[in-house]
């Protein structure tokens, strides 16, 4: 696609933002119930669908089909325009979807592709209270019957599940088998009986994860993706699907509102009527802040780039998560300083944002959840050692 | 980038990399290096930005960013950013004629040497510490600059002075005629500063100085020195990353460690975060980028490299352990040179500070 096309589709998604993001849905989204954060969502996801911005990373026989350049447009247009995010929608088009176009039949495509864009809602059950960020150490079992798995076992962590129509299952088909093989890739009917869910209140106080019990729920066998057995491959297709894109419009949203508000929140005089920003040492921290921004959007650029040309690098995704990750904390952190006690009085962050609202204190204890979930730091950091790098592995890790 | 470009580049690459050597590593040791000059000449590595009418090979910055950045990774004693980078982008700015022409060929083929006499504390040129004066035999300059870049081993001294009708460059030879040049010897072996005190020295030639072209010159120099201190960063990397693959403690390799693992990932973060910046300068000195959006590029990225690279260095130093810390590992040469990067034509908070001023809302100062 040459530059004047995509300067042409970037007009037209302006155009569309200016027409289409409702001006008070921050209002309309604050101290929302779960119906009314539902309700919207699904509108939401709508409306993009409708425009042709809702799947862009898709195949065009799918619904997709958007280059690079376009993607790249599309997700910096919707930060500059502050559209919501559509949050309820993500695990379905992004996890569900990888998994559906990289490993499942063409029956499960046909089921499931053309209903996530009609709404269907999913869930990811893979961690679970002993299989953390040792997720090969998953121990809910599905024990095969005939035409059916029955599955047994408790999952943690899944976002959104409360809501969810379908959930992406890792269970083991093989108790005997060493711990990354014997694993089996099942796609879950939330309506099936057995199943309970349990939301989790977390930090912010939101309680957006939850908890599922499994008691013999039965999955078909038809619902399997991929061989039994070797689901541990895979799920390597559903965690990728998470990085590269996904980082690039939070790092654009990040940019865009975050560091506009900050600038904001640092020109706003203080209880002694000096301005946070006529402090050297405020300046300071907003120049780093604002040249890791810019680092770090020229990362994302490049690692979608070398991923569109098959260059990626084993550590790629990683590098960018921690940087991400451990950006928006340190930035949140630093808006929670300034914004001081009244910060605190700030409860009312809006559903359907990005993970900067402007409700510093909020913003600061939400960072844990990129830090901590799809890897922790920790695990990036070893995976960049190991695969970017080429360190020897921990001897004592069994993980094969 | 096109594919053209970045072929052209890793040729390049390859060539300096040719000259200038390796880095070195825990295990071989290092002592600095003098720059083969003869064969910087030979590779055409002196003339990159010099017209291809005098010599040289009419490129632009981005290929001298290339050498620059090998430089870094294996530093050597040599004036190629006093004589090659900014003398030479000096006399680019100055209008053509034969005492130009003549220098440049000269740069490019190696056989003389110069240097822009800039004081390396300038982050804004506050106009010129030198005069000139007509005499009957011809011009004069006097004045004073301190800090200057390779002004003990060069031929020519090129002077912003204050002239009759302006700012104006002028050229001085560096043969004691009225002038004194001292050297003054740094923590760091690889660089060479002086000062340069001149006083009724004769005056060679002499050109006007364009409006803000000093202050370009700085924003050169600022962007040179950072595309050094990354390859400083990317060689102890590298370096460390080696090492901790064959050190042995606790009947394992240190690499094996996660402190020494994670720490390392660190350091590959914070490279790919100053790559980036880097980068983007140079792309924006190299092109014709507004003024006000390269300055904020060059600000990104020699306040963040000159401080991540200082991070690095001394990273390197620690997870060596006790061999880091001798003479023989050459580790600490480069750790001293990014703590001199980091000084040079700017310090991180000079430059985070001239970056804000440039955001909206931002107070004046």
């Amino acid at each position: 696609m040459s530059s004047r096309d995509v300067t042409a589709f970037r007009s037209e998604v302006r155009r569309w933002c200016a027409e289409h993001v409702p001006a008070d849905w921050r209002v309309r989204q604050t101290r929302a119930s779960d119906e009314a954060y539902v309700e919207f969502q699904r509108w939401w996801f709508q409306e993009l669908r409708h425009a042709g911005y809702a799947v862009p990373h898709w195949p065009k026989a799918w619904g997709g089909g958007m280059s690079t350049a376009e993607q790249v447009a599309l997700y910096q247009e919707l930060a500059a325009h502050d559209a919501p995010r559509p949050t309820l929608a993500f695990v379905a088009v992004h996890h569900a979807a990888a998994t559906l176009l990289e490993a499942g039949s063409e029956e499960q495509q046909l089921r499931h592709l053309p209903a996530i864009l009609d709404g269907e809602i999913w869930a990811q059950g893979f961690s679970e209270p002993e299989a953390g960020s040792d997720l090969a150490n998953l121990r809910t079992r599905a024990a095969r019957h005939g035409d059916v798995y029955v599955v047994n076992g408790q999952k943690l962590w899944a976002s959104g599940a409360q809501h969810a129509d379908w959930c992406l299952l890792l269970a083991r088909t093989d108790p005997d088998a060493p711990k990354r093989h014997g694993i089996s890739y099942l796609l879950m009917d939330m309506r099936s009986p057995g199943i309970d869910v349990r939301p989790v209140r977390q930090a912010t106080g939101e309680s957006e994860f939850c908890e599922i019990f499994l008691e013999d729920v039965e999955i078909p066998v038809a619902n399997r993706v991929g061989p039994e057995h070797e689901g541990w491959a895979v799920a390597q297709a559903t965690l990728n699907a998470e990085r590269g894109m996904t980082v690039l419009e939070l790092a654009e949203r990040l940019w865009q509102a975050g560091f506009r508000w900050l600038l904001e929140l640092c020109s706003i005089p203080g209880p002694g009527g000096s301005r946070p920003i006529d402090d050297m040492v405020v300046v300071d921290h907003l120049a780093r802040f604002e040249s890791q921004l810019v680092a770090l959007r020229a990362m994302c650029a490049t690692t979608v780039q070398r991923h569109d040309e098959g260059r990626s690098g084993p550590a790629d995704a990683s590098v960018v998560k921690l940087f991400y990750s451990e950006l928006l904390q340190r930035m949140t952190d630093f808006g929670a300083e300034i914004a001081g006690v009244a910060g605190h009085a700030r409860t009312d962050k809006p559903r359907s944002s990005g993970w900067e609202s402007g409700a510093w204190v909020l913003d600061f204890i939400g960072s844990w959840e990129w830090t901590i979930p799809g890897g922790t730091s920790e695990i990036q950091r070893t995976i960049i050692a190991e695969r970017g790098l080429g360190l020897p592995r921990e001897p004592a890790r069994q993980d094969r | 980038m096109t594919g053209g470009l970045s072929e052209f580049h890793e040729e390049l690459r390859a060539v300096a990399r040719k000259i200038v050597g390796r880095p070195p590593s825990a295990l071989g040791g290092l002592e600095p290096q003098i720059l083969d000059w003869g064969a910087l000449a030979d590779a055409g590595l002196l003339g990159l930005e010099v017209p291809e009418g005098l010599g040289g090979a009419g490129a632009t910055f981005a290929e001298v960013a290339v050498v620059l950045h090998e430089l870094g990774r294996a530093p050597g004693v040599g004036p190629y950013l006093g004589s090659t980078v900014l003398a030479t982008a000096a006399l680019l700015l100055s209008d053509p004629g034969p005492a130009r022409d003549e220098l440049l060929a000269e740069l490019a083929v190696g056989t003389k040497m110069a240097t822009l006499v800039l004081d390396a504390r300038t982050t804004r040129w506050d106009g010129p510490t030198f005069s000139v004066a007509p005499t009957a035999n011809g011009a004069t300059v006097a004045g004073r600059a301190e800090w200057v870049l390779d002004a003990a081993g060069a031929d020519r001294l090129l002077c912003p002075a204050q002239g009759a009708s302006g700012p104006v460059l002028v050229e001085v030879a560096n043969t004691g005629d009225g002038l004194v040049v001292e050297d003054r010897p740094l923590a760091d072996g690889t660089r060479r500063v002086g000062s340069v005190a001149a006083e009724g020295s004769p005056v060679l030639a002499g050109w006007p100085l364009p409006p803000g072209a000093v202050d370009d010159l700085v924003d050169l120099a600022a962007t040179a020195v950072a595309c050094d201190s990354l390859g400083l960063m990317e060689a102890m990397l590298e370096a460390t990353v080696a090492f901790a693959k064959v050190r042995h403690q606790f009947g394992r390799p240190i690499g094996s460690f996660q402190a020494v693992q994670h720490a390392c990932a660190d350091m590959l973060v914070t490279v790919e975060v100053s790559r980036a910046l880097v980068a983007q300068a140079v792309d924006a000195v190299a092109s014709d980028t507004p003024a006000e959006e390269r300055r904020a590029s060059v600000s990104r990225a020699k306040s963040h490299v000159g401080a991540a690279a200082v991070e690095v260095c001394g990273k390197a130093v620690q997870l060596h352990g006790g061999i880091g810390y001798t003479w023989e590992s050459g580790i600490h040469a480069y750790l001293k040179r990014a703590t001199l990067n980091r000084a040079l034509f700017g310090s991180p908070i000079e430059h985070r500070r001239r970056l804000v001023r440039a955001l909206p809302g931002s107070p004046p100062c």
